[in-house]
């Protein structure tokens, strides 16, 4: 019999674990370098980037980049315009997943098994893309802030995250609030919303990341009012000027110096462009890496 | 004290007179029952909910307040006409809420109806003479002004509101000298969770309704009228027309390619997770899981970003093989449409596996350690160990992930390919979400009834995979998904 423990590993062993961790850190090197490599080349000399000399580490830094986006006034707006529809989208959705998820526990509630179930079962169908837009466009939300707001308000899947939550909380805390004469909205706002405050962290990191990240939204519901862009959207059309550039160039047509230049320009500024939007992810990504974590385990239990 | 017949009676009344409430705000979103279209110029499709900012109104008339065809004052009355519909409508739907209480709350709810009334018939005053200001307008041949239909409709609709609240109002029992306003917890309840109930239905039910569009031989635009009702023509003009039909043969296999290249490999985050717990260093472990996961968190414009940096001929991707010598000349990977299938499965992979693998992580931590420990003693070795403990303790999740990715097989999303796809490469990355977003809305020749009958289609065909798959799933494992 072998003796427990590990001490000592058999050859083969040795090499599992050998294969293994290069394995491991091949992949997570993979993941962290292309965000690595898109921040040495918008900090380092244009020039040497355009020759596509920098490739492991930064050359000739400099935050000229940087600066020149500041100068840029419709990325401000775009900059505000996100920040805004973050900050504002995740309050109202993770207030009316609280406040929903918390109603369709009361079981006094009128037809409440109907009620839920109408909202649940939105999750799973949906009436396609082209009647969606045209809703959204009867109802006045296109070319509209509101329009990135109001229809992300309701979201099911964070109903069923509270209602499972709320079920999980002592039932006696609410019933001697009611006893003490306390209505529905003040155990809401005095128990509930406190207690929940695990579950709400989850809600709001997931709602602000998807707030921040939507483009297609942008694209679909704010095509003649380029004042609503968001920030990726804008990075998006950056992109594709840059893109198409320089296959212009590829495919030799003739190009002008300006037009080189351009192209040069268009890469930089998407590159720099696509490093302010991905830094605040990265800044809050550490602190928030547990309620990432959690949430996609509750995504598990089903509603 | 009342006869019980005649409270009967008022039972009755009282449910007519909240069915009728709550109909009569619905109207509000009806476009043919829309009292505020009184010129041409303002679109059909509008209903009085639409009508109540004050630019849906205005922004048709831009050219006709330049050229001088029609003064401001008309459309200033247009819209306080709107507005004192509109908040007639919304004293109704206050009325439907107080008319769910006891005598006295009924009573409330009859004068809030009266008052309701009285205000939209002032509305629909109001908006009868803007009718005569448009009809007197420089140049009404321009404006085309009208008498909607909505117009009447409207003034019959608030003239029986009021007659409805009158009788309320006299049929019920004068309360008790000391009763209180009251409701029951079950409607508190129920009109708490009401607006958000309503914002299901506006953005989640209501689409459904936009399906007609698919029998309609329509344009941005343009109207729905009985001239364009088609019928199923598009359903045929699918099947039988060879560019249309050669067009959904390339998508569905693009759209079955990168999903069964996904299916094919579903079992990697299991086979990652397993791996990763192999690790002995718990330090080394959060950090992989850290940082794989942190791809997930950034959007398919900034992977794209990624790839335009890493790929493009003066990218890091050139200069490593030129470097080594394994190639001559950079070349451009984003633009070239070889491979698309691989490359958008690899995009997937690189921005997803560490995400997929948690859910195995967190299984396996939650296997009993005894399992181990008795498998230990039985003299199994590592990859005894994984394949005979760990393995059979993922299975039922690793199930369930499948068949959810098996219901979602026709949907891809659209967001990655939309930021990938380009002249080059678009006939190989064009998935159905991909195809109905440019056939709709993004190509220079949109086909809106087409693209709606494809997306009906496709939500048809997801909803049955959903639920055959919950059968299966109920068949094998005695436990649903969904």
């Amino acid at each position: 019999m072998k003796k427990k423990g590990g001490v000592r590993q058999p050859p083969e062993d040795l090499l599992f674990t050998f294969f293994n961790g290069l394995f491991f850190a091949v992949f997570t090197l993979l993941c962290i370098f292309p965000i690595y490599y898109l921040f040495i080349n918008t900090i380092s000399d244009n020039r040497l980037v355009q020759a596509g000399l920098v490739n492991l580490y930064p050359r000739g830094v400099h935050l000229n980049n940087y600066r020149m986006l500041l100068n840029v006034s419709e990325l401000f707006t775009s900059a505000l315009v996100t920040a805004a529809r973050t900050a504002l989208g995740t309050l109202l959705m993770v207030l009316a997943s609280a406040f929903t998820g918390y109603l369709v526990t009361q079981r006094e509630m009128l037809a409440r098994k109907f009620i839920y179930r109408f909202i649940i079962i939105t999750m799973y169908f949906n009436a396609g893309l082209l009647p969606w837009f045209l809703n959204i466009s009867m109802l006045g939300l296109t070319n509209n802030f509101w329009g990135y707001i109001i229809p992300a308000i309701v979201q099911p899947f964070n109903i069923i995250l509270v209602k499972t939550y709320v079920e999980s909380i002592p039932k006696e805390l609410e019933e001697s609030a009611f006893i003490d004469g306390a209505g529905y909205f003040t155990v809401f706002r005095r128990i509930m919303l406190p207690l929940c405050k695990p579950i709400l962290a989850t809600i709001a990191v997931f709602g602000a990341v998807g707030h921040w990240n939507s483009f297609i939204d942008s694209i679909i519901l704010m095509g003649s009012q380029p004042r609503l862009y968001t920030l990726q959207h804008r990075l998006w059309i950056y992109l594709n000027q840059a893109s198409n550039l320089s296959r212009l160039m590829e495919s030799g047509g003739s190009l002008t110096e300006a037009d080189l230049a351009a192209a040069l320009n268009g890469r930089i500024t998407s590159l720099t462009i696509a490093m302010v939007t991905i830094i605040p992810i990265l800044l809050v990504y550490p602190f928030m890496q547990r309620y990432f974590q959690k949430g996609i385990m509750l995504g598990a239990v089903k509603g | 004290m009342p006869k019980r017949g005649s409270f009967r009676a008022s039972g009755a009344l009282t449910a007519v007179f909240r069915i009728y409430l709550a109909a009569l705000f619905l109207s509000a979103f009806i476009p043919y029952l829309n009292p505020a279209r009184l010129s041409g110029l303002i679109s059909k499709n509008a209903s009085l909910f639409t009508l109540l900012s004050y630019p849906a109104i205005g922004s048709n008339f831009v050219r006709a307040l330049d050229r001088g065809w029609v003064e401001q004052p008309a459309l200033t009355l247009t819209y306080l006409g709107t507005l004192v519909c509109g908040l007639g409508i919304a004293l109704a739907a206050a009325a439907f809420c107080v008319s769910l209480g006891n005598v006295r709350m009924r009573r409330l709810s009859a004068k809030l109806a009266g008052g309701a009334a009285l205000t939209g018939l002032a509305g629909t005053a109001v908006l009868l003479l803007a009718h005569g200001a448009f009809a007197g307008a420089p140049n009404p041949e321009r404006l085309d002004p009208m008498l909607p239909p909505g117009l009447p409709a409207c003034f019959g609709l608030f003239g029986l509101a009021l007659l409805l609240a009158a009788a309320v109002w006299l049929t019920l029992p004068k309360p008790a000298g000391d009763e209180r306003y009251e409701l029951k917890p079950k409607y508190r309840l129920f009109l708490m969770i009401l607006p958000f109930l309503a914002l299901v239905a506006l953005f989640s039910y209501l689409p459904l309704w936009g399906w007609r569009y698919a029998l309609y031989d329509y344009r941005a635009g343009f109207e729905l009228t009985r001239e364009t009702f088609v019928g199923f023509r598009w359903f045929r003009y699918l099947f039988s027309n060879a560019a249309t039909r050669a067009d959904i043969v390339r998508v569905l296999k693009n759209t079955f390619a990168m999903s069964g290249l996904g299916l094919a490999f579903s079992w990697l985050p299991m086979a990652f997770a397993i791996f990763l717990s192999e690790i002995r260093f718990n330090t080394s472990k959060r950090v992989v899981q850290t940082v794989t996961t942190i791809p997930h968190f950034i959007s398919w414009v900034l992977v794209y970003s990624v790839a335009f940096a890493l790929f493009s001929t003066e990218g890091f991707v050139n200069w490593a093989l030129v470097g080594t010598g394994i190639i001559q000349e950079g070349t451009n990977y984003l633009t070239s449409g070889e491979n698309m299938w691989l490359k958008m499965w690899l995009w997937g992979t690189w921005k997803g596996l560490g995400w997929s693998a948690i859910i195995y992580i967190a299984g396996i931590s939650s296997i009993d350690p005894q399992l181990y420990e008795a498998a230990t003693v039985d003299g199994a070795g590592r990859f005894a160990k994984m394949w005979h403990v760990t393995v059979p303790g993922l299975t039922s999740a690793y199930f369930v992930m499948l068949l959810l990715s098996i219901s979602n097989i026709l949907s891809n999303g659209m967001d990655q390919y939309l930021v990938f796809s380009n002249a080059n490469n678009k006939s190989a990355i064009e998935v159905l979400d991909l195809f109905i977003y440019n056939l709709g809305l993004a190509s220079s020749s949109t086909n809106i009834p087409l693209a709606t009958l494809i997306g009906v289609l496709k939500s048809l065909i997801s909803v049955t995979l959903l639920f055959g798959a919950n059968y299966a799933s109920k068949w094998v494992r005695e436990e649903s998904i969904v």
